[in-house]
């Protein structure tokens, strides 16, 4: 095996890293926009034909750029921000454009999810729009969101692995650097065997919070 | 009082508009138990939605005791909304929260003192019959439980009002009856207004004071249940009358009987109040030369008072019957004869 069990602990911290931080920095985005899908289309809270259109259109323009893509051509805003287009930290700001307008389309369906009724129910006891979204539609599409959030962390999982091609590190860029480009199989068969048992883990946590958030 | 004028809504349906309602005239009198009844798609969702303003009428006025709900801003909206308690067909509990937190709801919402809210929330699930499932969570409850968790919070923010949208429509023949029960308790002791929509006769029959037929988005007939009970006018009166009274009689007897010949007649006599419990029948037979045959009898309580029903088959020559008739007139009984098509 060409890497030692340093460079694989260090590559597998890297990847928790990048998905870690960019997952804060996604949710920051994509839930507040989430919420927004929900309440401004039509019938809804804060019905807004115009920002719901607009936000509608945005979100699928970033989800239709392939991430490979998408890695590349926001370079220049990368570099703006982190200052490098290269390493760890560099490859958070493609992450965290391919994960946001993913998890607004998470929570939009999560939200989407909950009775039309209870709204009503609600609107009846004379709740704020900010009353009905804190106290009522997050509340109870809580254990849906828990999964659909499962869900993201599971995608950047697989997103970070491929920002190894612009020198990110983590486990993806050990894959290819030395499973694939140097033909060490072991280390492809490690990488992905770690890798795999990182998703059963989140994917057993989620599962294991949604039943424990259904109520609360 | 809860007041509409010549209210109106409609939907835009892609390029088709829906006219839910079609100008509504109605006074629902502070303290009464009013019932909207209709098919479904009559209107009747929409109609008690316009009362707290879930639908906004197209046109027309719903006036709360006096006040035009349509001019007010959205928080004066809030603030009447917690004047108006609503409860619903599927009961939209929090199903994520417990009992006593879907009930404290309206409290936690008005910011109530926590302390306060734990006492109100106690005597809301005493009073509804569910103290001992305050920390249950709803989909542990039967159907009736959970429309008791709907009423008690309905109550929570001490309204004038109650709205029933089909609040009986998803239960069994019994819960129903717990619940209108329930619901006779509240506006007996807290004096609360409250307007139900139903397409269940038995509903209006059980527990309303006053009476309004729905269709197509009019108002076709309304009054005293009593009065629309015993003298329903339009068809559709008649049908749903006949939903939980049912005195048509078989076409073939009908047949047979006016094949029989002229001194064969059905009449239809209904007592009200004391009339009920005189033996009128057996009179009528004593004193004139008549034989009485009964097809059909029913004895119902409409709002308190009795109220029979009976179809008698008058048997005799026909000046004897028409001195009986007038004899039966004369007492506080009405009668009409009954023909082919009998309603």
């Amino acid at each position: 095996m060409l890497v030692n069990n340093e460079q694989i602990l260090e590559a597998l911290w890297e990847t928790v890293y990048m998905t870690g931080v960019s997952f804060a920095f996604s949710l920051l985005i994509g839930f507040p926009l989430g919420i927004l899908l929900v309440v401004t289309r039509r019938g809804h809270l804060l019905q807004n034909e115009a920002i719901f259109k607009v936000l509608n259109i945005v979100i699928n323009i970033f989800r239709s750029v392939p991430f490979i893509i998408l890695m590349v051509a926001i370079i220049p805003l990368t570099r703006l921000i982190v200052g490098t287009s290269i390493g760890t930290s560099a490859a958070i700001v493609p992450l965290v454009f391919y994960a946001g307008p993913y998890i607004a389309r998470l929570i939009e369906n999560s939200l989407l999810e909950v009775d039309k009724g209870v709204i009503e129910a609600a609107q009846a006891m004379g709740a704020s729009p900010a009353q009905i979204i804190f106290r009522f539609l997050i509340p109870e599409a809580l254990s849906s969101l828990v999964l659909a959030l499962t869900i993201a962390i599971v995608g950047l999982i697989g997103a970070s692995a491929m920002a190894g091609a612009i020198g990110g590190g983590g486990l993806g860029d050990l894959a290819i650097t030395y499973g694939y480009q140097r033909f060490d199989t072991l280390v492809m068969v490690l990488t992905v065997a770690i890798l795999v048992v990182l998703v059963q883990g989140v994917q057993s946590f989620g599962n294991i919070l949604s039943k424990r958030v259904r109520r609360s | 009082m809860i007041q509409f004028e010549g209210v109106t809504k409609t939907y835009q349906s892609g390029k088709q508009e829906i006219h839910a309602l079609n100008g509504i005239d109605l006074t629902v009198e502070t303290g009464e138990i009013f019932g909207v009844i209709g098919f479904s798609g009559a209107g009747k969702s929409s109609l008690i939605r316009t009362v707290n303003l879930l639908e906004r009428p197209t046109n027309g006025r719903v006036k709360i005791h006096g006040k035009d709900i349509s001019t007010l801003t959205s928080k004066e909206i809030r603030t009447t909304r917690k004047d108006i308690g609503m409860i619903f067909q599927h009961f939209n509990l929090l199903n994520s929260k417990t009992v006593f937190h879907n009930v404290a709801m309206p409290l936690i919402l008005a910011k109530t003192p926590k302390n306060k809210i734990k006492d109100q929330v106690k005597n809301l699930l005493d009073f509804v019959g569910l103290a001992d499932q305050a920390e249950k969570y709803p989909d542990q409850l039967s159907g009736g439980q959970k429309q008791r968790i709907g009423i008690a919070r309905a109550l929570a923010t001490n309204p004038s009002v109650l709205l029933c949208d089909e609040a009986t429509s998803a239960l069994d023949p019994q819960t129903t009856q717990s619940i209108l029960d329930l619901l006779r308790k509240i506006n007996r002791e807290y004096s609360i207004t409250i307007l139900l929509i139903t397409h269940e006769m038995g509903v209006i029959r059980e527990i309303c004071d006053k009476v309004a037929v729905l269709e197509a988005g009019k108002v076709i007939e309304q009054g005293s249940v009593f009065d629309v009970f015993t003298n329903p006018q339009q068809p559709t009166t008649q049908r749903f009358v006949r939903s939980v009274m049912n005195d048509e009689l078989p076409e073939t007897l009908l047949q047979q009987i006016q094949n029989a010949g002229s001194n064969h007649s059905i009449y239809r006599i209904q007592f009200t109040g004391t009339s009920v419990g005189r033996p009128l029948i057996s009179q009528i037979s004593r004193e004139f030369s008549l034989d009485l045959n009964v097809l059909f009898g029913n004895i119902t309580e409409l709002q308190g008072m009795p109220y029979g029903n009976l179809i008698v088959e008058f048997i005799g020559d026909r000046m004897e019957i028409d001195r009986a008739l007038a004899a039966i007139r004369k007492s506080d009984a009405t009668v009409e004869e009954v023909t082919n098509h009998a309603s």
